[in-house]
């Protein structure tokens, strides 16, 4: 077992490296996934310097409200919806669609067959979401929360996964080796969950509506079984393989692996209910919901602890890798995310928080200080292996990282904080109710703030990764490391 | 076929190798110093970790059980649980109670309609409202109680030696049916004290029938100007007019 | 895990759990439901379907992203002080934010349900019920007028004379304020049709005092015109900075007038059997007793109301 100290960067060991046969076949992998990840990766950047661009205007006229008033497509109610879709169906669906793709091919163990599929996908896809993100400045949102795209737009999106899924398919049809690793669990978990999700939703929603509230009872499903049976199975599944890749060890444990794996798939689907409490519903729905976010508990503590001890000894690491900087990150966010999920879910406290910004901290937890920082995690490792080159600046890296965390941090303190002061108020009858948005304005000019710091991270990230893509990378067979590595018994590097 | 590991010394700003270049071979160096591909190990379960499940699906679990409401679709309130119709089956329009004497009903229509304006006590409110207990009008003659209710009353009217004008009485000829009418009239005559006449469905539909060609709402001066009289029972209308002063009313109005 | 078998199996069946359990169970107890019909009074139904200018109204309120900052919802009374919240404009009593929590019953005819995520601004749900009556001053009406059923929803009786009027119909769709008496300082009375065109237009110029609301201007729901002949009817009423210059008006346009129709069509304060009432409010429709006009179609073994704790 190698200490912290003898980290195996530089010259690695020979018992962790790969054969020869192994390496020829990952690079011949690697080799015949790079155009359709790269696609994904590009439209998903792209999406992200949208969606940032958009989320900084929306955060900036909640407490200057008087921008552009005159024009319909550029009025807050608009725009705000316009962010949440580009984030989630643009950016966050499209980059873990394209790390899904390559860890499918190396896991499977086969060449990408068939990109035609992955690429018609990826163009039918970002045009769906063009059309939907046009169709809502224009005035046609349905007005349910993440499901703003009209039908039109939603089955565009379907057909392109129809094609995505059906090449997942046929490359976990043509997979090599007998196990099912952790990760494919999860990514074909989510390969599945994600259609019959979004189809039985439209259908419910939009071609045989359901009744009255059920509408709200399906609207809350969806989201936040997107949340959790997506993005998260996607963010989780690429947590399993960065961890243990990149520092060399196996995954802690088989039993925790699976104990968290079910318990996540059983309990976080049942928790939608929990946006909706106190709400005209029968209660023994916002209860099922409440109770089943408390057995959250479970899987987050077998995935922490899974991840927490196949880590241990080797947390030095993250000083110098960027996949594990950002993967850890993101992992250690999945624990917060989930208590701040039992925070607004209780009733005794969502008396508090329900209807305020904490809401949206508990989205933008999950969804970034979760699900994304993990993505940049993993395309800091799979670029350099699609493209050749290793990623040119460390300073940048160092800067992404930062900004994203600071930015993240930030934003989740603003509007954790933020709430509880405007859900106390909106508590307090005899106070006005002008008083809560008052006393929430402060936090959402910190709020702006936070948002200038994402802003910034991710106009970094596009710039180096624009220097990627224009093989522009170093060329090297060192990677990039944060700090300097010291190799034993030197001195130390100035 | 690994390349040869850099010389310490060579490292430049940021500890980045720049000046090695193309020593690349086939299969890229990314790719030559990656690990095996992640693999599972076999720990056991800490006994702690299984603590925490314990703690966790005993909370959730009790959550549960505590406010689902017998996960019934009408229990919206954490603490209400409807009570379940003690007859065999309600269903639809099917009464499973005893029916509800004249009283009753008339006390259920009361409340949902003239409440609000007479008062639960029948009182009314001074200046605004006209009192129904002990009101000459309640315990007078059926036919001039019923004309107020049927077609209404506006303007100033004096009750018990009270004027009462700023409010209008709606007609309820159109929204409450002869049955409906007749019960909340037999339950003011008989409520607060009051001590009248009940009025059945027939006189009511027989007045409907007279009425028929009086539009509008009364002032206090038609009213007066009907006899003090009750309706004729039976059913009969007795004329085409207003029955002259007089004449006397048939008494034994059936229950 | 080797077998591939029990992996999609187990897919599959969780998911499944969760579509059953959470969406297709709960819409076969709360997916049909009726309007309650009141058993004393056939006319007395609610709720009611909407005018086509009231659906027109809640498109543009979806597709204005409206929700984000409004709810149309009220929480129990153990769970929050919704209840016990009246609204920040309008002469004293202030009107209240609802009687009573939402129910299910309530959103039967909304498509798409719009119950809203945030309160960034108060909740709507009860915002028609707010507004000015047609006639002046409802100070002076007894105690709770407007809250029992109302048996004459589709007559129209004229009420002469001012001061309190027994119970008004409930107002058709369109609640036009012909002659609403301004207040003092020139805004139309508080949440009337007039009142919530100048709020769109400009809620900053309906601050009370110096705290403004961060609301967004609707500015392009309203056009600005040249005054031809006589000055239009709907012109809204704009002072200061707003006010168009002279000759010309600010009318609202066809959307921003069924948006309008929408908000003043909000009114959840009719009771309902399943719902407590507020103390002091007449009972529901039907007190508890037999039902026999129990509402059609009740999920099976349906029951009336309990007694009241």
């Amino acid at each position: 077992m190698t200490s912290a100290t003898d980290i195996p960067l530089k010259q690695p060991a020979i018992s962790a490296t790969a054969g020869d046969a192994e390496q020829l076949e990952r690079a011949i992998i690697d080799a015949s996934t790079r155009v359709p990840v790269l696609m994904f990766y590009a439209s998903a950047m792209v999406w992200l310097l949208i969606g940032t661009l958009l989320a900084g205007f929306v955060s900036f006229d909640l407490h200057s409200p008087d921008w552009f008033s005159n024009v319909s497509f550029l009025t807050w109610g608009r725009l705000r919806p316009v962010e949440m879709n580009v984030m989630i169906y643009g950016w966050a669906s499209m980059v873990g669609m394209g790390t899904a793709i390559w860890l499918m091919a190396r896991l499977c163990r086969t060449t990408l067959r068939h990109p035609l599929l992955l690429v018609t996908g990826t163009c039918f896809w970002n045009i769906g979401v063009l059309v939907g993100v046009i169709a809502i400045l224009m005035g046609y949102s349905t007005g349910y929360q993440w499901l703003e795209f009209p039908p039109y737009a939603a089955l565009i999106l379907l057909v392109a996964y129809a094609l995505i899924i059906s090449w997942a398919i046929l490359m976990f049809r043509f997979r090599r080796g007998e196990q099912i690793y952790i990760t494919q669990w999860y990514l074909l978990g989510a390969f599945l969950w994600f259609p019959w999700l979004y189809a039985a939703t439209q259908v419910m929603l939009f071609v045989a509506p359901v009744q009255g509230v059920m509408q709200a009872v399906v609207g809350w499903w969806y989201a936040n079984n997107l949340l959790f049976l997506w993005l998260g199975a996607i963010g989780l599944g690429t947590a399993y393989y960065m961890i243990p890749k990149v520092i060399g060890r196996p995954v802690y444990s088989y039993h925790l692996a699976t104990i968290g794996f079910w318990t996540y798939a059983l309990f976080s689907s049942w928790t939608g209910m929990q946006r909706l409490v106190d709400g005209p519903f029968p209660a023994w729905m916002i209860t099922a919901s409440i109770s089943a976010t408390i057995l959250t508990i479970i899987p987050v503590a077998t995935v922490g602890l899974n991840h927490h001890m196949t880590m241990q000894g080797y947390f030095p690491v993250m000083r110098y890798s960027p996949t594990l900087r950002f993967t850890v990150f993101g992992a250690m966010s999945y624990t917060i995310f989930s208590i701040v999920g039992i925070l607004i879910s209780l009733r005794s406290t969502a008396r508090y928080l329900h209807f305020t910004e904490a809401n949206v901290a508990y989205s933008q937890i999950g969804l970034y200080a979760f699900f994304t920082m993990i993505m940049f995690g993993s395309m800091y490792y799979i670029v350099p292996r699609l493209v050749g080159r290793e990623w040119r600046y460390a300073t940048l890296i160092k800067l992404h990282f930062w900004a994203s965390a600071y930015g993240i941090g930030l934003l989740s303190l603003m509007l954790l904080v933020g709430g509880l002061v405007q859900g106390s108020s909106q508590d307090d009858p005899t106070l006005p109710f002008i008083e809560s948005l008052q006393s929430v304005l402060p936090y959402l000019r910190g709020l702006s703030l936070a948002a200038l710091l994402l802003t910034a991270s991710h106009f970094i990230f596009a710039f180096h990764f624009g220097l990627m893509l224009f093989g522009l990378g170093r060329t090297s067979t060192v990677p990039t490391f944060l700090n300097p590595v010291e190799p034993e018994g030197s001195e130390p590097q100035l | 076929m690994n390349g040869k590991p850099s010389n310490p010394s060579s490292l430049t700003r940021q500890g980045m190798d720049y000046g090695e270049t193309a020593d690349v071979q086939e299969v890229h160096a990314a790719i030559q110093r990656e690990k095996r591909e992640p693999r599972v190990g076999l720990e056991p379960l800490s006994i702690w970790l299984i603590a925490v499940y314990g703690l966790a699906i005993f909370a959730g679990g009790a959550y549960l059980g505590r406010y689902s409401g017998n996960f019934s679709g009408d229990s919206l309130d954490i603490a209400y649980i409807p009570v379940k119709k003690t007859g065999p089956g309600g269903g639809p329009g099917g009464v499973t109670e005893a029916p509800l004497t004249p009283h009753d009903r008339g006390k259920k229509i009361f409340a949902a309609n003239c409440q609000t304006c007479h008062q639960a006590n029948g009182e009314g409110v001074p200046g605004q409202y006209p009192p129904l207990a002990g009101s000459e009008f309640t315990n007078g003659g059926s036919r001039r109680m019923a004309m107020i209710v049927m077609k209404g009353l506006q303007g100033p009217v004096k009750v018990k030696g009270q004027m009462y004008g700023t409010a209008v009485m709606q007609p309820w000829d159109k929204t409450l049916a002869d049955q409906k009418i007749a019960d909340v009239i037999t339950y003011e005559r008989s409520e607060w004290g009051n001590n009248a006449s009940p009025v059945t469905a027939e006189q009511i539909a027989a007045l409907r029938k007279e009425l028929a060609s009086h539009p509008e709402s009364y002032s206090e001066h038609d009213i007066l100007a009907a006899p003090d009289q009750d309706l004729p029972s039976g059913g009969a209308p007795a004329g085409n007019g207003p029955p002259k002063p007089g004449e006397a009313a048939k008494p034994a109005p059936p229950k | 895990m080797k077998g591939l078998i029990p992996l999609f199996i187990g897919l599959f069946g969780t998911f499944a759990f969760s579509w059953v359990g959470l969406t297709v169970i709960p819409n076969i107890q709360i997916g049909a439901l009726n309007p309650q019909i009141s058993p004393d009074d056939e006319n007395d139904i609610y709720p009611m379907p909407q005018s086509g200018m009231v659906q027109l109204g809640r498109q543009v309120y979806a597709a204005n992203g409206c929700i984000y900052c409004h709810s149309r919802q009220l929480r129990p009374d153990y769970a929050s002080a919704d209840l016990d919240r009246v609204r920040d404009a309008g002469p004293s009593p202030r009107p209240k934010w609802g009687e009573r929590r939402s129910a299910p019953r309530d959103y039967v005819f909304d498509q798409p349900v719009l119950l809203g995520e945030e309160r960034m601004g108060p909740d709507l749900a009860d915002l028609g019920k707010a507004a000015p009556s047609a006639e002046e001053s409802p100070a002076a009406s007894p105690a709770a007028p407007a809250q029992s059923p109302s048996p004459a929803a589709n007559t129209a009786s004229p009420k002469p004379g001012a001061g309190g009027a027994p119970p008004s119909p409930a107002p058709p769709a369109m609640a036009t304020n012909p002659s609403p008496t301004p207040n003092p300082n020139g805004t139309p009375p508080a949440y009337s049709e007039a009142w919530h065109h100048r709020h769109l237009y400009s809620p900053r110029s309906m601050s009370a005092d110096t705290r403004d609301s961060n609301m967004p201007a609707y500015r392009f729901l309203y056009e600005k015109r040249r005054i031809t002949g006589e000055r239009s009817a709907d012109a809204l009423q704009l002072t200061g900075a707003d006010a168009p210059p002279a000759g010309w008006e600010v009318v609202p346009t066809y959307e921003a007038k069924c948006l309008v129709a929408y908000l003043m069509a909000q009114d959840q304060s009719h009771p309902l059997k399943e719902v407590k009432s507020a103390p002091g409010a007449a009972p529901a429709a039907g007190s508890p007793a037999a039902q026999p006009g129990a509402p059609a179609a009740s999920p099976a073994g349906s029951q009336p109301a309990a007694p009241k704790k």
